[in-house]
């Protein structure tokens, strides 16, 4: 039975997630090509200056990176759903609504994360040919709320596109637009790391966010 | 325990102030066909909806196989097939994938009768439901209903987009798989002659209230409608408590009345109507449909 709803949604997202994932490896190649331009052309030790005493951040290309494959997969997913009120079908499926609402979303964040390992890796592996540890590891604390983001923007589309009132939408894009610029406050590398557990939370609780809009279509709301 | 596939109760729902039906009580028979006929918003969707928990009346309750239908197992949900208005199914999937992804949900599924309808569809093994015309989607989503095997099909406008060869298809393979499987049908549709080939059962609706329910051969039998000509064209009978409805032009009329021909006639003699060219008229389903509830 789970596995059904797995192929369903893994029917719906695979092209997306592979080409989101090509695309995010480029963006990590072009991220370690820039570094290697600018060592060998700029002056290494202007460089070396910046990134030590200026704190800066030379992954700053990747800040958009997750919250677009957020948002990628979840139109890939709830979008086709709602096209002819199609989550009918779903709810009518002999499964809890709510907890096939719940494994969608797992799905949805499975896929994430696996696509956000890939890039954390190869980002750490390359990076590892250019900075020591004292560098890199700053450098993953900055780019985890970036990847928060990514999680948070899947939930609260998936909360929106699920929704079936236009106005309550609406009102959703909103919350969501004064909740995902908290996790793109700029600052120098490692600026994050007293609040990333904090939106680490605040990610898991919009997880749920969905079965509301699940909820609210059930009783008939339109 | 209720031998009722379905059985609602003193339902009420409103759209905002706009009142849908109020007090609506109904039952459908286990093993019975039962057609829901009414006018365009008369409620027929949204009974549909209540059936199947996708929308909560303001009272009342609509029970299937005993069970509130705001709050269906998933062992209850499994006992009944589902048509959406308009076939609707899982468009990015093929025939081979939505048949793959169903079965993994219901323990007595059997894929033959499924295969045996996509036999006769001239569909590529890798053609997505989207690119398929609306008859082959309809092919599709009977097909899956029927290898779900369920005890309860509830179908909504079934012949919604269908030429008249796939709805004859549709209609005579439904019948013959719910007849020899002893299977309860509750569904709509906009073209009444399909029902009147499919259905055992009528209940016909109108605006906050049920018009009939029963056997549709008892009902065609007793609704009937006559057409006279009267010599005064002033006199009018809508209002006589015999009249069911009356559609009057000029000086002709017809009639639709539960009453005799001899009730009708004995009246009009008793009551110095003077006419002509009386006629029982013959009627399907939709004309005593049309009589019943009026044109407009």
């Amino acid at each position: 039975m789970w596995k059904s709803v797995i192929y369903k949604e893994w029917l719906k997202v695979r092209w997306f997630a592979i080409v989101y994932a090509l695309l995010g490896i480029l963006v990590v190649g072009y991220l370690f090509l820039k570094v290697q331009h600018d060592t060998t052309f700029n002056q290494t030790n202007n460089y070396w200056y910046l990134i030590l005493f200026k704190k800066l951040n030379f992954y700053r290309s990747l800040q958009f990176i997750p919250l677009a494959g957020g948002l990628l997969v979840a139109i890939a997913q709830y979008f086709p759903e709602t096209v002819n009120k199609r989550i009918k079908l779903t709810f009518h499926l002999p499964v809890n609504e709510n907890k096939i609402l719940l494994t969608m979303m797992s799905f949805g964040t499975a896929i994430l994360l696996a696509a956000y390992l890939v890039f954390t890796l190869l980002f750490t592996g390359i990076a590892a040919f250019y900075f020591p540890t004292d560098i890199i590891a700053p450098a993953l604390v900055s780019l985890a709320p970036w990847f928060l983001a990514g999680f948070a923007g899947y939930y609260l589309l998936a909360l929106i596109v699920l929704e079936p009132v236009w106005k309550y939408r609406f009102l959703y894009v909103l919350t969501a637009a004064t909740i995902i610029p908290l996790y793109f406050e700029n600052g120098p590398a490692a600026a994050y790391q007293p609040v990333n557990l904090s939106l680490a939370v605040l990610t898991i609780l919009l997880s749920i966010a969905l079965l509301f809009s699940g909820y609210r279509f059930r009783k008939g709301e339109m | 325990m209720s031998s009722y596939a379905i059985e609602c109760k003193n339902l009420t729902h409103y759209y905002g102030k706009k009142m849908v039906y109020e007090d609506l009580n109904f039952h459908v028979e286990e093993g019975s066909i039962l057609g829901l006929l009414g006018k365009n918003g008369a409620g027929k969707t949204t009974t549909i909806n209540i059936l199947n928990g996708f929308l909560q009346p303001r009272s009342g309750e609509c029970l299937i196989y005993g069970e509130n239908t705001q709050h269906l197992t998933p062992q209850n949900k499994a006992r009944i097939g589902f048509l959406i208005e308009g076939h609707i199914q899982y468009a990015f999937m093929n025939i081979h994938q939505i048949e793959k992804f169903y079965s993994g949900f219901y323990e007595s599924w059997n894929p033959e009768p499924y295969w045996e309808l996509m036999s006769k569809l001239k569909v590529t093994p890798k053609q997505k439901i989207s690119t398929m015309s609306c008859g082959q989607r309809s092919q599709v989503a009977l097909g899956l209903i029927l290898a779900q095997d369920p005890d309860l099909l509830i179908l909504d406008d079934f012949s919604m987009g269908l030429d008249p060869g796939y709805r004859r298809l549709f209609i005579d393979y439904l019948r013959e798989y719910a007849k020899a499987k002893k299977k309860t049908i509750f569904t709509t549709s906009h073209i009444i002659q399909d029902m009147e080939r499919l259905i055992d059962d009528v209940l016909i609706m109108d605006y906050n209230r049920v018009l009939a329910q029963q056997n549709v051969n008892d009902f065609m039998r007793s609704f009937k409608q006559f057409y006279l000509e009267l010599e005064d064209p002033s006199i009018s009978l809508k209002d006589e408590d015999f009249v069911v409805n009356i559609e009057k032009v000029h000086n002709k009329l017809e009639i639709y009345t539960y009453e005799s021909e001899e009730f009708v006639k004995s009246f009009l003699e008793k009551n110095g109507i003077k006419y002509q060219a009386f006629q029982n008229v013959e009627m399907g389903l939709e004309d005593a449909f049309i009589g019943l509830t009026g044109k407009y």
